[in-house]
């Protein structure tokens, strides 16, 4: 590999890492929200995100890197005071994820290329089970439709 | 701190298309080191790239004729499986295929050497089955991406990854409700 192609696949690992992050805090707040019986499911992404977290902060030291770290606090991208707009907030952490993971796909190779696009194959079907309908190239935001980048994402810090 | 990576712009999908960009820049810079500058030579031949393009395209083309045959069986699955049906032929398409089975064969039948000449085969007698013959099969599609993916260029690499997604994401849409 060369040292170009090693600090792509650095630089997509870390976006992979932040992104990471973001989602289990995010996931944090759908817990709180969500019905009592989409509580477990919310754990279980949780957990995922987490795991998936915790492999990526040693795939980036395995290269060398410095771990990107989690932020203190994040604004979420829109009000979420309800479980309707908790289950929004979880398909577009998913979507979030499936992105920097098809990038890390292309960036990387070999196993870690594997475990990227396995890792954006769960995403699409988790955003699938919050959104209740699926978008035809989960990750390629440059392929969305515009249905499905309807959802606004507003910084409030 | 704003919720993602640090944005500039207040909008989401403008903010995912910038940091698309920016990684696209970093990695046609980094393309270019490759034998012929295209995009494609990253990561192994481009017939080879080429090769694996057609047979997606063609793999995809055969799910909607398989989305085709069991709506022509149960017309009444028309709104679910449409989006679905839909989504594929988007997916034909963007490998390079013409998403129409009778209309457009012409252009693929030159690429591809082995034409699904095969009329449909039977559709399952039930709803039900029919559902979960698809599923099986964009199922077991998304599973043989997933290897192809391996050996491809990153730019497929990452098509056929989210495709290989679409595919699982179809086949629990598939599922649910009918078990």
């Amino acid at each position: 590999m060369t040292e170009r192609e090693t600090e792509r696949e650095l630089t997509a690992l870390q976006a992979a890492l932040a992104a990471e992050h973001a989602a289990v805090y995010g996931y944090g707040v759908v817990g709180g929200r969500v019905p009592k019986g989409r509580r477990t499911e919310a754990k279980a992404a949780y957990d995922a995100h987490r795991a998936r977290r915790d492999a990526l902060v040693r795939e980036v030291r395995d290269l060398d890197g410095t771990p990107v770290s989690a932020a203190a606090a994040y604004a979420l991208p829109f009000p979420v005071p309800d479980s309707d707009s908790a289950a929004r907030l979880a398909a577009w952490l998913e979507d979030r994820v499936a992105g920097v993971y098809s990038d890390l796909v292309r960036a990387a190779t070999g196993e870690r290329r594997g475990t990227a696009a396995g890792a954006l194959r769960e995403a699409a079907v988790r955003a699938v089970r919050w959104r209740g309908e699926s978008v035809a190239f989960p990750g390629l935001a440059e392929r969305a439709q515009a249905a499905t980048a309807s959802v606004s994402a507003t910084p409030t810090a | 701190m704003p919720y993602p990576p640090p944005p500039s712009t207040p909008s989401g999908p403008r903010r995912r298309v910038l940091l698309v960009s920016a990684a696209g820049a970093a990695l046609s810079a980094g393309c270019s080191a490759g034998s012929d500058g295209s995009g494609e030579s990253a990561g192994g031949s481009p017939s080879l790239a080429a090769r694996a393009r057609v047979r997606a395209a063609r793999d995809s083309r055969g799910l909607t004729e398989r989305y085709d045959a069991v709506l022509g069986a149960y017309p009444a699955l028309a709104d679910r499986l449409g989006p679905l049906r839909a989504a594929v032929a988007w997916h034909t398409e963007a490998f390079g295929g013409t998403a129409q089975g009778a209309s457009g064969k012409a252009s693929e039948a030159s690429a591809s050497p082995a034409p699904s000449a095969s009329p449909s085969p039977a559709v399952p007698e039930t709803e039900r089955d029919a559902l979960a013959e698809l599923a099986a099969t964009e199922r077991s599609l998304a599973d043989r991406r997933a290897k192809a993916l391996l050996d491809v260029p990153g730019e497929l690499a990452r098509l056929l990854a989210s495709v290989a997604a679409a595919g699982a994401a179809h086949a629990y849409l598939l599922t649910e409700g009918t078990k």
